[in-house]
Formats: C-alpha cells, sequence, structure tokens
C-alpha cells in the first residue's frame, strides 16, 4: 500500500479521496488554490499546498504544479477525483515519467476512450451495440440513403465536433437538406470542418450506466447498474439511483455483460463506468468515463464496498479482494445534487457566502459535502455542494426518506437544487420509474 | 558610530557568511594572532538568512515594502551572489530560482531595493504565492 498521496482535486471529492486514504492508513496531501485556502479538504488533509489562482486553468489544471508538488513532499501517487484532470491521458503520463502512479487506467485506455470515435469503434470491435450511424458522408445524396437505412429521425453531427456545435435532429427526409447545410456550415465554421455524419436520433431515452472495478490480474466486475436520466436542460444530472428502476432483468444482465466484456476487452483496470442509452428493448453504447463518477455513492450504498478505497488498492497492485459471486446488491438508494443554481433561472450557478447550512441526518442518510455555514462558494468551479444520499431497503423507502431529508436540508446565501430535486421526487413519473431523458416537471419539462 | 577599521571585519564576516550559506555548513571560524572570527548558524527556523549586509543599512524612512512570492511550486534555492538582508539591489536580479521539475524557474528582485527579509531558506519547498523576499523599494 500506499504511505502517502496526493489529492489532485477539491471539494466533496477531494474529502471522500482523504477519508479513504485516513482509513487506510495512507498520508494526504492536498492541492488547493487561493480561491479555496479555507476549505475543509485543506484542514483535513495531513499537509497542504496552493497551487495557484483561484481559476481552475491555473491551478487544479496546472499539472507541473501539482507533480512538482507530489514529488517535492514524497507522494507515491496522486488520485485525480473527477473532472480537471481525471481523464486527462497526458497527465497520467506524465505521472507515470516522474514515477508517480496515477489513480486511474492505463494512459492509452484513458486516450482510446477519450475520444467518442474510437471509443464507439472499441466497443463496436468488442460486440457492444453502439447508436446506429454512417461514416463520413460525402454529399446530400449520401445523406439521403444513409438515412434512409438508418430510419428517421436521425441526428447529423460533426466529425470533428464538440460542445453540441453541428448537430441537427432531423425528423422527416423533406428537412435533411437545410439540416445538411446549415449543420456544415456550422461545424466548417465552428472547427474548420464541415464534414457530418450520421446517427439514429434515440427520443426520451434512458440513461443508464454501469460501474466496473478491474485489478491488474485480471479480475473485472461490475457493481450494477445506475439510471442517471433527471438531467438539467444542460444534460447534467441531478437525480441518480441505484439499481434502475423498471428494468427488466434479461436488460441488466444484458448491459452489465456488455460493460464487463468491453473492459476485458480494453485490458481496462481500475474504477469505470460505461454509460448506455436504453430506449425499450435496445440498449446502446453512449460513453466510458475512465475514473470514479460523482454518483458513485448509490452504488456503494446497495453493495456495501469503498469504491475509492478500492480504486486506491488496486493502484498499489492489491488484488480485488472479490469475485463477481461474492456482490450482491441489497436495498435501492438515491442521491440528489444539491448545487448551489437558480433552477427558475435555467440552473444559472450562484457564488456567494453560504449564511447557514443544515444538512439532513437520520436513519439512511448520507451526505457527502465540503460545505458549511459561513463557507464560501467561489465562481470559479462547478456549482455541486453537496450529494444528498438516500438508503433504504426498498425504492419507496429510499424516495421517503429522500422528501424527508431534502426538507430538514437547509442553505442560505445562494439558491440551490434542493427543493426542484423534492419536486421531481414528488411527480407520478418518478415514484412510477417510468422517466426518460428530458423529463423534468412542470414547466420545466422538454423534448431532447 | 563606525570606527576605522570596522568596515573590513564587517565584510569579513559577511564573506564568511556567504561562506557558510554556500557550502552548507553550520559555523566558519578563523584565527588570527591577535583576533579572531567565528561565524554559525543560529538555532532558529532560518539560520542561513539573518545575515546583515555590512554597507546597507536599512532605509530609515518609511520604504514601499514589496513581497516577492512564488509563482511554482518547487524547491527554493538562492542565486549566487546569495543576497543578505539589508543588502542594497541594484536593477533587476536574480536572487533565487524555484526548481521544478529539472527546471529553473527565476525569482527576480523586479528593481532596485533594499533586502528586508528573506523568508526561505535553501532547499525549503515552496507553494504558490509563499513570501520569499521582501523589498524596500526607494
Amino acid at each position: 500500500m500506499f504511505s502517502k498521496i496526493l489529492i489532485a482535486n477539491r471539494g466533496e471529492i477531494a474529502l471522500r479521496i482523504n477519508r479513504a486514504c485516513q482509513e487506510l492508513g495512507v498520508q494526504t496531501v492536498a492541492i488547493y488554490s487561493q480561491a479555496d485556502r479555507d476549505s475543509l479538504h485543506v484542514r483535513q488533509a495531513n499537509e497542504a499546498y496552493c497551487v495557484g489562482p483561484g481559476p481552475a486553468g491555473r491551478s487544479y489544471l496546472d499539472i507541473a504544479n501539482i507533480v512538482s508538488t507530489a514529488l517535492a513532499t514524497g507522494c507515491e501517487a496522486i488520485h485525480p477525483g473527477y473532472g480537471f484532470l481525471a481523464e486527462n491521458a497526458r497527465f497520467a503520463e506524465i505521472c507515470a515519467d516522474h514515477g508517480l502512479v496515477f489513480i486511474g487506467p492505463k494512459p492509452a485506455v484513458i486516450a482510446a476512450m477519450g475520444d467518442k470515435a474510437t471509443a464507439k469503434q472499441v466497443m463496436k470491435d468488442a460486440g457492444v451495440a453502439t447508436t446506429p450511424g454512417s461514416g463520413v458522408l460525402e454529399s446530400l445524396h449520401q445523406a439521403r440513403d444513409a438515412a434512409k437505412k438508418i430510419g428517421y429521425p436521425v441526428l447529423l453531427k460533426a466529425t470533428a465536433g464538440g460542445g453540441g456545435k453541428g448537430i441537427r435532429a432531423v425528423e422527416r427526409p423533406e428537412d435533411l437538406e437545410r439540416a445538411f447545410a446549415s449543420s456544415s456550415a456550422e461545424a466548417e465554421a465552428s472547427f474548420k470542418d464541415g464534414r457530418l455524419y450520421l446517427e439514429k436520433l434515440i427520443v426520451a431515452p434512458r440513461h443508464v450506466e454501469v460501474q466496473v472495478l478491474a485489478d491488474e490480474f485480471g479480475t473485472i466486475v461490475h457493481l450494477g447498474e445506475r439510471d442517471c436520466s433527471i438531467q438539467k436542460p444542460s444534460h447534467q444530472k441531478l437525480i441518480e439511483e441505484a439499481p434502475a428502476p423498471n428494468l427488466g432483468a434479461k436488460q441488466r444482465e444484458q448491459l452489465h455483460a456488455m460493460a464487463v466484456r468491453a473492459c476485458r476487452h480494453v485490458g481496462y483496470t481500475n474504477a469505470g463506468t460505461l454509460e448506455f442509452l436504453v430506449c425499450a428493448e435496445n440498449v446502446y453504447f453512449m460513453e466510458m468515463n475512465t475514473r470514479i463518477q460523482v454518483e458513485h455513492p448509490v452504488t456503494e450504498m446497495i453493495y456495501r464496498i469503498d469504491l475509492v478505497r478500492e480504486q486506491i488498492r488496486v493502484a498499489a497492485g492489491e488484488r480485488l479482494g472479490f469475485t463477481q459471486d461474492d456482490l450482491t446488491a441489497r436495498g435501492h438508494a438515491i442521491e440528489c445534487r444539491i448545487n448551489a443554481e437558480d433552477p427558475s433561472n435555467n440552473f444559472a450557478p450562484e457564488a456567494g457566502t453560504l449564511s447557514r447550512v443544515v444538512f439532513a441526518g437520520g436513519p439512511g442518510i448520507r451526505v457527502d459535502t465540503h460545505v458549511h455555514g459561513g463557507a464560501v462558494v467561489p465562481p470559479y468551479y462547478d456549482s455541486l455542494l453537496a450529494k444528498l444520499v438516500a438508503f433504504g431497503e426498498t425504492r419507496e423507502e429510499a424516495i421517503a426518506r429522500m422528501g424527508r431529508a431534502l426538507h430538514e436540508t437547509v442553505i442560505e446565501g445562494v439558491h440551490t437544487t434542493a427543493d426542484f430535486c423534492a419536486e421531481v421526487l414528488r411527480t407520478p413519473e418518478f415514484r412510477e420509474g417510468r422517466y426518460g431523458v428530458g423529463f423534468l416537471p412542470g414547466s420545466l419539462s422538454y423534448a431532447r | 558610530m563606525t570606527q576605522p577599521g570596522d568596515e573590513s571585519i564587517a565584510q569579513h564576516v559577511a564573506r564568511l557568511a556567504r561562506f557558510l550559506v554556500e557550502e552548507d555548513l553550520e559555523s566558519v571560524r578563523i584565527e588570527r594572532p591577535h583576533e579572531s572570527f567565528e561565524v554559525g548558524r543560529t538555532a532558529t527556523e532560518r539560520p542561513a538568512v539573518t545575515l546583515v549586509s555590512p554597507k546597507a543599512p536599512l532605509a530609515q524612512s518609511e520604504p514601499r515594502v514589496e513581497r516577492i512570492t512564488a509563482d511554482r511550486v518547487g524547491i527554493f534555492h538562492f542565486s549566487r551572489p546569495i543576497p543578505l538582508e539589508g543588502e542594497r539591489i541594484d536593477g533587476d536580479r536574480e536572487l533565487g530560482y524555484v526548481e521544478q521539475l529539472g527546471i529553473r524557474n527565476a525569482v527576480r528582485s523586479r528593481g532596485p531595493g533594499y533586502v528586508r527579509a528573506i523568508l526561505q531558506r535553501d532547499g525549503d519547498l515552496v507553494d504558490y504565492g509563499r513570501p520569499l523576499f521582501e523589498l524596500d523599494r526607494d
């Protein structure tokens, strides 16, 4: 086991990693920006060093300062958490070049799975279903043929795409010519590359993801699935639950098997998540996250496994302490993300001082947070304040506990998503588990 | 009041002090027939930087104090000649450097002034924003 680890992150995940390390008897080095000088993760780590000013690009993303801190303090490994450098293959390579263990998969695997086109091809090679689509379209004529073959509705996408640029949904054949022209023009303007391809548009799918863990000795296990379909209009997750409700046993097993098969195909190690779109009987691979997820606690609650501890153990060269047969899910867990955002203003993020903070407690409630009364929410980072997790022996019990916990939660000083989450939980669609991506209560409902 | 000969004694001490730091010694003693000098590190946290330049008294009027801080994380080293507290710095001089992943990141005075305080030891790990020197600007 390592004797000292640098935690290359902030907020609740930095605290989460610190807790796992302390329980393993591993010393911790925190890094922080000047804006986070008074943060809890700075106080709770064994050592803490400032790596830059507030903006993340000059602090939490400053690879040289982070690696230098790790080396100068005698760390043996770096845990990247999620976001920031967690899926940066170059960072993982630099760590290895300096004799530091990157707590995650190998750099080549991060690079392969980080590129969407490569990842889809890798998954196809592994026999995992991906969204039906075309190759690069040379002409409108070719696009017409491809769309007819795939079946409407379709999505036109830029091959060099990102950030939603160049994407057009096409419902009918007669709309294709216009969409092709505008999509290509936008792609050309955005990426200097106007090439397009087509993909089947999956209407109102469910976002279901599978948690995997793999060690260096070839043991790969899944820890079930999570449903993350409750998302903000920006497609960022808001409420997650495990297991996914109303999923047939056969489809559930299919998802789990595909995830393990894909991991074995790419030689995956450490923790990871494969995201799928589920639409009726069809399952399509979407992307893989080669890191710990924000929503990992719901899996931990039903499997009673500390995923972060397992990440560290695997990175230290230890074997997973269990096989698939040892893993049995029990009960149901739901997570609500309490963000400093104003749901009535399109979830606009807010910064400021939290004048009062009271979190819920009691049976079956877990709160992963870094904030407290008087804490300052800086404007530079994501707006997550806390993850409120409720466990119940049944889904109904978990929903009831979450409702009670949201009611107990008081955060003053900024708007939060707490009341909005409570509103979602009260809808018949959520209570019956009949929701997909795009579902939000009342006026916020929208079609994807 | 400065007496004749005091300046040369002070210069001796300053030279010995620099030698002490450069060679990383605990103390240096020179004995002559009629006099002896001994320069040693004190037991404080920053023994190598408690030296006072023989030539430059601190400014009498209220100076503008400027802190020079580290903008990289790494190991701090003094540049040669090692700056001394009270020493007059002319122009933009390299006072030290932060070694990071084998790269030397210079710490410069960014203009003239007197060295009011040296706040780190040679070999210290410094993080972003860590004060390294205080300079009294003219």
